[in-house]
């Protein structure tokens, strides 16, 4: 593993992704943006994220079925899922799957920071992280 | 770890498995014992904190039972707030709903109390809900098919599932349900009949009453609500009572 957190981001809507990925930044990861999810699996079948952070209400492929293929393929990659439509149901499958954690939107960028340090630190990650105050995403 | 919720047709059977597998997982056990912290916390009578548990409500005493209801309702989420725990004979499997790291579960004896018509209509007065629909639990365990043993493992075990252990969403649920209790602890004396919605600070709080002084109830709600730490933002809607109505 490199030194840096890796961190595979997917939101089909780009203003989550332009919103999270400096936020993530400031906590020393290295982010990679997608909004098309084929684009994000295409990457994932190559690379291991130590995290990938993806929506779960996407076009083509949903985020269940990248949790499934990170989970099979990268089993040690910690998988965050987000959504704005979030229902216990949908929760517990997404934990059943082997989430690491599931977030509904909207979310502050902290709430994310909060969740990405306990996933890297999971993975065995020395991160310095101080909550802060910040806006909604 | 999760937050069980246990109700039986069996009060003492039922509360000799919720202590038994609080004991087999390490959780705490929150039982009628939190009447008594919740009777000193807002000098209220302990007996009477106990019949508001055990009886259903009559038409003299709703309103004043209910208002107690809230009381022990927000001590039973303050309590929840902390992962782990086992919770019998507090009506919780019955506001937990909705919350994914609760499992709820129905134990039946197969001898039921003599007390559970009764405590069938708490649940429909006070909740809407009726304690036998299965649907409304995780897991409903026969005991006359299974050994109470056996149950506490099948529970203990089923706490186990990946699906049942808390997350960012099932915690800030949780959070918020004892928002809105909170809010509604603060508004029920002067708004009886308040109805109180919360979502990440965002409270929505709904009551009745006349058109002509909605725009004074609106402002002393806000500020009533606002009060409450963790409140961000209010929004009160009046909804117009039957004599408003009648009036045109």
């Amino acid at each position: 593993m490199s030194e840096a957190v890796e961190v595979l981001l997917l939101d089909d809507e780009p203003i989550v992704g332009r919103r999270l990925k400096p936020a993530l930044a400031k906590l020393g990861c290295q982010v990679e943006v997608y909004e098309d999810p084929k684009e994000a699996m295409q990457r994932l079948q190559e690379k291991q994220f130590h995290i990938v952070v993806t929506d779960i209400r996407m076009e083509d492929i949903d985020g269940m079925q990248v949790l499934e293929f990170v989970r099979q393929r990268w089993p040690e990659t910690k998988v965050i899922m987000i959504t704005g439509y979030a229902m216990m149901d949908l929760a517990r499958e997404a934990m059943d799957k082997g989430a690491f954690d599931f977030i509904a939107k909207p979310f502050k960028p902290d709430d994310l920071r909060r969740v990405i340090v306990m996933a890297a630190r999971h993975l065995g990650f020395e991160i310095d992280y101080q909550p802060a105050g910040d806006d909604g995403a | 770890m999760p937050i069980i919720a246990i109700s039986a047709n069996h009060f003492e059977l039922g509360g000799q498995i919720a202590r038994q597998v609080a004991e087999a997982l390490g959780y705490r056990f929150l039982g009628r014992e939190l009447v008594e912290e919740v009777a000193r916390e807002h000098s209220l009578a302990a007996a009477e904190l106990r019949r508001t548990l055990e009886e259903p409500p009559n038409l003299f005493n709703r309103r004043s039972r209910r208002r107690l209801l809230v009381h022990l309702q927000a001590a039973c989420l303050e309590r929840l707030q902390e992962d782990g725990a086992v919770c019998y004979g507090l009506g919780a499997h019955l506001y937990l709903t909705g919350i994914s790291h609760a499992l709820l579960v129905r134990i039946l004896a197969e001898k039921p109390d003599p007390q559970e018509p009764a405590r069938q209509r708490w649940a429909q007065e006070f909740f809407q809900k009726d304690e036998n629909d299965p649907s409304l639990y995780d897991m409903v365990l026969s005991l006359a098919s299974i050994e109470p043993k056996q149950a506490v493992e099948i529970i203990c075990e089923t706490a186990g599932y990946r699906k049942f252990q808390p997350m960012t969403y099932s915690r800030k649920c949780l959070q918020d349900r004892l928002l809105e209790c909170r809010v509604h602890q603060r508004l029920m004396d002067q708004f009886p009949d308040v109805r109180v919605q919360a979502s990440d600070g965002t409270v929505v709080v709904q009551l009745r009453g006349l058109k002509l002084d909605q725009r004074k109830k609106q402002r002393t709600v806000r500020d009533i609500a606002r009060q409450v730490p963790g409140v961000e933002y209010v929004e009160v809607h009046v909804v117009r009572s039957f004599f408003d109505k009648a009036g045109g």
